[in-house]
């Protein structure tokens, strides 16, 4: 049974529709990752399923109970909050202990089931201070220790690490997947972030104007992207897009960028003759002699990383600037004319409204 | 290096400086000298300060004045009375002032905004314009020679600047605090006692200190609602210490340091909650 399961939910403020129709699935112990762009509606769509906010219309079921009009504590949902919102006069144990004590547990309860949840993140000695005089890692470990201590079904995080500093984000980040794995508990967690979600997540959903665009595996999102915005988001640095035009030539479709045409794919049937977008992953482009390659193109930027090297190109056909990733042996210098060849079988074709083709 | 000596020569010759600590100066003593008159007067006789001599320097202390106030029958209720209004009216005000306060920072409805206009308009209105009305209504209902109106009219006169105070203090705790402790089962009246009012012991003492004493030394509206002398308050009573024939300015003096004691304990007691930062730590920084 899905611990979490969504249908058709809707939310408006006013007149403004935020969330349009969303209906989602999570399994037990899924770890789930929401991305998706400033404003699209995460944050929104998480304090819908706490009972923060109510859904304007639709359903929501936690462990197969409808929690619709369940009011937030009954749901068994615990949100860890990009501010972290500790009670700044309470003591870490006090904050973790807060929810026992409201719901009156007696007192030496709630002291063994602190110091448990303190011993499973380290916060042992932390509990007698106030959260102002903790580090941010500590009070991201003291927030999640306010939310597993009540054993929810559901953990929700709303950018949890995107006050950290990039080294204490992946530390934290690996351990969030430990406690994931501890707990085989049922985890949302919503990040701007590429790496964070390709890296936590058994699947990702990708939202956009309040919508789902795709969901599945990172891999699947990464090799099949389901139209040009999907494409566009997972995958650092982005995918390229090239913009062309289709020609038929008897059984087989070709592709003009600027001057220089391209083949592709044979097994592509019905393609629309005319303005289309090819999208090129920066690895399935390789630079070669100018004479070589598909088109031809002028080295900008080079990004010399140690295990890949990341050249921003020009090319000649198009106004637009591509990414293509090296291997680190492969010496480019700014301003050198260079051939790409693109990888012909990887391509991703979009239609001009953004839409998968073939 | 020279730009530091620069910076120290600037200092030494900022001319706004001196004015700066001219004009404070002069304000201190401005505000310091009905003080020290006062304190001056409640230790000479009626005989030296009408022989003009209330600003030298006692020769002797005369404690008489203060011996005369504390076996004055009258003094020990006129105390209680200020007590029993000062004390309830504080209370009062400040728990609406908190209970609205909370309202309109953190749960705002259609036309709460245009509301709290409305409240906060309550502090522009002169007593004067008031007072004829009030006094019809309370003696309607007979109240007048009572504690009663007094206790009323300054619960109602705080519960603008109450309102307005604890609005703007609720306002910056953040939201997340409040979403936080209803998640964990918190209702919106635990939020406010467990989470909010806590946070917020700061701008409580700022309000419990400024309407104690506003209430406190108030002379107008126990003079209004007040006749006999068991129901005057201490200010009132300070005036009616006056003889019949002559101006008792030792013994008012006297009464009148007393009499400010008790605003000076509330500050004092409160003034160690007047530290900011409470919210530190809450959210990130
Ligand atoms: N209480 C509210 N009243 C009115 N509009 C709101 C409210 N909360 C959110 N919105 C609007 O809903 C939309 C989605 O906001 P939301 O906070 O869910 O975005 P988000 O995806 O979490 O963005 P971010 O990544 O920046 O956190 C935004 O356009 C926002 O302005
Ligand atoms: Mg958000």
């Amino acid at each position: 049974m899905a611990d979490l399961r969504l249908e058709s939910v809707s939310k408006s403020f006013g007149q403004e529709e935020v969330i349009h129709d969303v209906s989602l699935e999570v399994a037990h112990g899924e770890f789930i990752v929401f991305v998706g762009p400033s404003g699209c509606g995460k944050s929104t769509l998480l304090r819908l399923v706490t009972g923060l906010e109510s859904v304007t219309s639709g359903r929501i079921f936690i462990d197969g109970v409808d929690v619709t009009h369940v009011k937030p504590s009954d749901r068994r949902v615990a949100m860890v909050f990009q501010s972290y919102a500790l009670f700044p006069h309470l003591t870490v144990a006090e904050n973790i202990g807060f929810g026992l004590r409201l719901a009156k547990t007696p007192a030496a309860e709630i002291r063994r089931r602190v110091a448990e949840v303190a011993n499973t993140l380290r916060i042992e000695e932390l509990l007698e201070r106030k959260p102002r005089q903790l580090s941010g890692g500590q009070r991201q470990r003291v927030a999640i220790g306010r939310s597993i201590i009540r054993s929810p079904k559901v953990f929700l995080f709303d950018e949890p690490l995107s006050n950290l500093d990039a080294a204490l984000r992946v530390l934290m980040r690996l351990e969030i997947t430990r406690l994931h794995n501890r707990l085989q508990a049922t985890m949302i967690f919503v990040t701007h972030d590429q790496t964070e979600a390709m890296t936590l997540a058994d699947r990702i959903y990708v939202f956009n104007h309040g919508r789902i665009e795709q969901s599945g595996t990172p891999m699947h999102l990464y090799n099949a992207p389901a139209n040009r915005f999907v494409a566009g988001f997972i995958g650092s640095p982005a995918m390229n897009f090239l913009p062309a035009k289709v020609r038929r030539q008897e059984d087989r479709f070709t592709a003009a960028i600027g001057s220089s045409v391209v083949p592709l794919d044979r097994s592509l049937r019905n393609l629309p003759q005319g303005e289309i977008s090819i999208g090129v992953r920066p690895e399935h482009m390789s630079v070669v002699d100018p004479a070589d390659g598909d088109v031809e193109a002028t080295i900008e930027i080079v990004e010399e990383l140690g295990a890949e090297v990341i050249a921003y190109l020009q090319i000649d056909a198009t106004a637009e600037p591509v990414t293509v990733r090296l291997p680190p042996q492969r010496q480019v210098v700014p301003g050198q004319r260079v051939g790409v060849r693109l990888a012909h079988e990887s391509f991703h074709l979009f239609d001009s409204d953004g839409a998968l083709l073939g | 290096m020279a730009d530091a000596q620069a910076r120290v020569a600037a200092r030494e010759f900022n001319p706004w400086r001196a004015v700066l600590v001219i004009s404070l100066g002069c304000l201190a003593v401005l505000f310091l000298a009905p003080t020290v008159g006062v304190l001056l007067s409640s230790i000479k006789t009626t005989r030296e300060i009408a022989f003009g001599e209330l600003w030298t320097v006692p020769r002797t202390i005369y404690l008489g004045n203060f011996v005369e106030i504390l076996t004055n029958p009258a003094v020990p209720h006129y105390f209680k009375n200020t007590v029993l209004v000062t004390v309830p009216a504080t209370i009062l005000s400040i728990a609406l002032g908190v209970l609205a306060g909370y309202v309109f920072s953190k749960l705002p409805f259609a036309g709460s905004n245009l509301l709290f206009l409305v409240i906060i308009s309550g502090m522009f209105f002169p007593p004067q314009v008031i007072l004829i009305p009030l006094f019809q209504f309370f003696n309607a209902l007979g109240l007048i020679d009572t504690l009663w109106p007094i206790i009323c009219v300054h619960t109602a006169l705080g519960i603008p600047i109450c309102t307005l105070l604890m609005r703007n203090f609720f306002a910056t705790v953040p939201n997340a605090l409040r979403d936080a402790a209803i998640l964990e089962g918190a209702s919106e009246w635990q939020v406010l006692t467990r989470v909010a009012l806590p946070i917020s012991l700061p701008a409580i003492a700022v309000l419990a200190t400024l309407q104690f004493t506003w209430i406190w030394n108030d002379f107008l509206w126990p003079l209004i609602f007040t006749q006999t002398d068991e129901n005057r308050t201490i200010m009132v009573g300070i005036v009616n210490l006056r003889g019949q024939y002559s101006v008792a300015w030792g013994v008012q003096g006297a009464l009148s340091l007393l009499a400010s004691l008790p605003t000076l304990i509330v500050f004092l007691f409160f003034q160690r909650y007047f530290i900011k930062g409470m919210t530190m730590g809450a959210v990130k920084g």
